[in-house]
């Protein structure tokens, strides 16, 4: 039942569509049991993996790579299908009255639950070749939904960073996913899985791990990638409430807590994550806390729990294991309550500019409560969920394997970031509701929305107060069957709201105190200049992008500025060097030079004559004597293949020689009678020199290989056959009729397609105006040596 | 005698870029003549040996004749002579047509087409 969890979403992302008609939000919320009912099917399979167990469903998709439609249920893989599909369930009624004015709203739908779809494809999979290609999905997918209002030029700008920072450690992730295979010789996550000790000791190890951290530092926005996300803010706010609590950017946690029993407990592993993650925390944390903007506020808090969650991974432990598991719940609860509550304000006030909200308590109370709710489990108030969370994140960096100083720095980054969490929703919340209404936002009528778009973001909201109240039993066994997948051993976890004074719970509460006695310096703070700000990745990304096209120009207008000789000198130039080179360095050894006793003077007079006729070519004065010295070299060409054996070769090339001087003489005769040099005398040194190096190369190239018998000759097969299979004694031509008759062929067609040009360029075009040769002015280096000459 | 065939292939090359590098059609045509007589040299050299005097024929009994000359190396000349011919015909007939349109046999002159 695994797989039509995952196909069902992308089948019936179709569906859909018909949310384009009227009646939107009735719509939305019929097409919110397509995720509802996912829910429901997940929940079936739940328990046998609570139990501790794992549900497997195998096809076989491409044997011959290793690559199998598996999918897997542990607990890890469960409570991220949970969230999934549930919150999907919210967000899809949600939208339908948030876009409820939109027509695209059945597009964006569409959207969202192919996304869902390749998510739950990510989180099922149990192949990490699968797992790669939902994921790349999820990338495509999601680039359509942050690009879904692509009028705006914002909007295709946040969608193409994302597409390409993801898609960038994307490609790393594939290479790195591949070495694992190749280190384990599967691509199964449990062989994978089960195969720890044989991967920390492989000596691709490191490459492995790097290249895998990268895809999924890329994916969850870890510092230095993090800039992508604020930008993907301008997604529609269900699309960001999706994808930024729940989905997309977890992905890349859910990898590295997936993988973390095979390839951690190095330094390289677990050190990396914990400093990338405490510092991605941290500074998002300290940047959240000075925007203006809800959305981008709500979007640097996700980055800053990223962190967090990646920091736990590499902390480690027990309680790093069940710390990450509570965390990506806990937040993707009041996360996506809290976006959904942007985008309400937002929905009713026309803004989301806290400079210019405020005193919207006496026309919101609902919202209100709502956000108060959601924003005390940010905050990690005791009783709320996100205070349990909080709890073992700090258990985790107290009890740390990683030392000393790493655990100090790990709890004074969490108390820091817990305290920017607590000036953040107080900011957030009271300049929403407190206060008088600014005066610009005065005329728009505003109140409660209608029920139906409180319930997205009511139900995490409620739910994070509940859990802890009375949820807590159950809970506790889903977290535990999560966290064991984390940590590689069953594990007994019992979650509680208190645990007695202990050193977690003075951190905590001492931040708190801290936290809510720093409100009234809040909005000074956040005027602060200076500081974080100034790390605008965005802007170094956007520059990177236009120099590398800049760049790209530049090379291509050096390169093919449109003149053959600039191509071919090119071409020369690189074959002299990379050819050249070697040849040198390895082929002049295999030179051999031994006289041949036979050697008779017509011979050496034959092949004399070429030099000599290529150099009369080029020095000839006249067209007509150039002519003649190129029929010379032909003709000895011919001679050389009658004093070699080749009678046929001779006969065709003396055949062909005498047509082509014919047609030279021809063409040359109506052609302007000028045969002097365009080219400057530099020029023509420059060249000459090219050539004649060219010239020694090839030259070289032949000695070393012609006397060079490495490879055995094909000739005895023709010699052999000949007569027997071909029917003929001239093996020359039974080769070209019989053996490698289709290369004949070829050689017809060729000849047929130059006939038709030929006839294409003489005859067609005639009487018809011809075109007129525009005149640009030259920029080339070499004047023109005198005016051009028209003869017509 | 490779060693000869080797100075007439490499002045062969030779001589086909420093003509292929002029702004002259007329130059540009001569030059790619010559380049395919190297290129048909060059392929002659590549075989089982060059040999005098053993054309590949072989007798009524099927036999070839001691110290005969590979015939595949022939076999690809002969289809590259034809070819190279129909190629020179094709390009002289382009040449002839846009030194009508162009009125030049400079090449500066009719790469406005494709300049960046």
């Amino acid at each position: 039942m695994l797989y039509p969890i995952v196909f069902i979403a992308l089948v019936a992302s179709p569906l859909a569509l018909i949310a384009r008609l009227p009646a939107r939000s009735l719509i939305a919320w019929g097409l919110a049991f397509i995720p509802l009912t996912l829910f429901g099917l997940t929940l079936t399979q739940a328990g046998p993996v609570l139990a501790g167990e794992q549900v497997v469903e195998e096809i076989s998709w491409v044997p011959a790579l290793g690559l199998n439609l598996t999918f897997t249920l542990d607990g890890l893989s469960l409570l991220f299908a949970l969230i999934i599909t549930g919150i999907g369930t919210l967000i899809v009624g949600y939208a339908g009255h948030y876009l409820g004015a939109d027509s695209g709203l059945g597009r964006f739908l569409a959207y969202l639950m192919l996304f869902m779809g390749a998510m739950l494809g990510v989180v099922l999979a149990g192949n990490v070749l699968t797992m790669f290609v939902f994921w790349e999905l999820t990338s495509v997918t999601s680039y359509l939904l942050i690009g879904y209002k692509h009028d705006y030029p914002d909007a295709r700008r946040g969608a193409l960073h994302s597409l390409l920072v993801t898609g960038g450690g994307g490609l790393a992730l594939l290479v790195g996913l591949l070495l694992l295979g190749q280190m384990v010789g599967s691509y199964e996550f449990r062989d994978i899985l089960a195969a720890g000790d044989q991967l920390r000791a492989h000596s691709l190890y490191p490459a492995a791990v790097i290249l895998i951290l990268l895809g999924c530092f890329t994916k969850s926005a870890q510092i230095p990638f993090h800039f992508w996300l604020p930008g993907a803010m301008q997604a529609p706010t269900p699309a960001s409430a999706f994808l930024h609590s729940a989905t997309m950017v977890k992905a890349g946690v859910y990898l590295m807590a997936r993988l973390s029993p095979a390839l951690g407990g190095t330094a390289l592993w677990d050190v990396t994550l914990a400093v990338v993650g405490g510092a991605t925390m941290t500074f998002a944390a300290i940047v959240a806390m000075r925007q203006f903007d809800l959305k981008a506020m709500l979007a640097y808090t996700t980055i800053s729990m990223l962190g967090a969650l990646t920091m736990q991974i590499g902390l480690g432990g027990k309680y790093g294991a069940e710390g990450v598991a509570t965390n990506i719940l806990a937040h993707a609860l009041y996360k996506s309550a809290l976006f959904m509550l942007a985008g309400v304000i937002d929905h009713e006030c026309g803004t989301r500019d806290l400079r210019r909200l405020g005193g919207l308590r006496r026309y919101m109370p609902q919202t209100m409560v709502i956000t108060a709710l959601a924003l005390l489990s940010f905050g990690g108030i005791p009783i709320m969920f996100g205070f349990v969370a909080k709890e073992l994140m700090l258990e985790a960096a107290l009890e740390t394997d990683l030392g000393a100083t790493l655990s100090i720095l790990a709890v004074a980054a969490i108390a820091v970031t817990a305290i920017a969490y607590l000036i953040t929703g107080w900011r957030l919340f009271s300049n929403t509701f407190l206060g008088q209404r600014s005066t610009a936002a005065m005329q728009q009528h505003v109140d409660d929305p209608t029920p139906g778009m409180l319930i997205g973001p009511g139900v995490p909201a409620i739910l994070s107060l509940f859990i802890p109240l009375v949820l807590l039993a159950p809970v506790s066994t889903l977290i535990a069957a999560a966290s064991a997948a984390i940590y590689g051993k069953p594990l007994e976890v019992k979650l509680a709201l208190w645990h007695g004074v202990n050193p977690a719970l003075l951190v905590s509460l001492s931040a708190i105190v801290i936290g809510v006695a720093m409100f009234r310096f809040a909005e000074q703070l956040a005027n602060m200049r200076g500081w974080p700000i100034w790390l605008r990745g965005d802007m170094i990304f956007d520059r990177l992008i236009e120099r590398t096209l800049t760049g790209a120009t530049a090379l291509t207008r050096t390169l093919q500025e449109g003149r053959l000789r600039r191509y071919i000198l090119i071409t020369a130039l690189t074959m002299l060097i990379f050819v050249g080179v070697p040849f040198i360095s390895f082929g002049l050894g295999a030179i051999r030079f031994d006289l041949d006793p036979q050697l008779q003077f017509y011979e050496i007079l034959a092949a004399a004559l070429i030099p000599i006729g290529v150099i009369a070519t080029i020095k000839a004065r006249t067209r007509l004597g150039a002519i003649i010295a190129v029929g010379v070299v032909g003709a000895m060409v011919a001679l050389l293949f009658v004093l070699f054996s080749a009678p046929d070769l001779a006969l065709t090339q003396l055949l062909i020689e005498v047509l082509s001087t014919v047609f030279l003489l021809l063409v040359f005769s109506v052609l302007p009678v000028r045969f002097e040099s365009f080219s400057s005398a530099w020029v023509r040194q420059r060249d000459a020199i090219v050539a004649i190096a060219m010239g020694i190369l090839m030259g070289g190239l032949v000695l070393a290989t012609a006397t060079n018998d490495s490879f055995a000759p094909l000739a005895p097969f023709f010699l052999e056959n000949s007569l027997d299979k071909g029917k003929g004694a001239n093996v020359v031509n039974v080769i070209l009729v019989d053996f490698r008759g289709f290369d004949t062929l070829g050689e017809i067609t060729v000849l047929f397609i130059a006939l038709l040009g030929i006839y294409g360029l003489l005859r067609l075009r005639q009487g018809k105006d011809d075109v007129t040769p525009e005149r640009v002015p030259t920029t080339a280096t070499e004047p023109l040596s005198e005016p051009v000459n028209t003869q017509r | 005698m490779i060693i000869l065939l080797a100075i007439a292939i490499g002045s062969l090359f030779g001589g086909a870029t420093y003509l292929i590098l002029r702004r002259s059609v007329v130059k540009l045509i001569l030059g790619l003549i010559m380049l395919s007589h190297g290129v048909n040299l060059l392929i002659f050299t590549m075989g089982d040996g060059v040999r005098r005097g053993g054309p590949p024929l072989v007798d009524a009994s099927g036999q070839p004749p001691a110290g005969s000359a590979d015939p595949l190396v022939q076999a690809l000349i002969l289809t590259a002579i034809v070819i190279s011919f129909g190629f020179t015909a094709f390009v002289l007939a382009l040449a002839y047509r846009s030194n009508q349109a162009a009125g030049s046999d400079d090449l500066d002159d009719l790469s406005t087409t494709d300049r960046l």
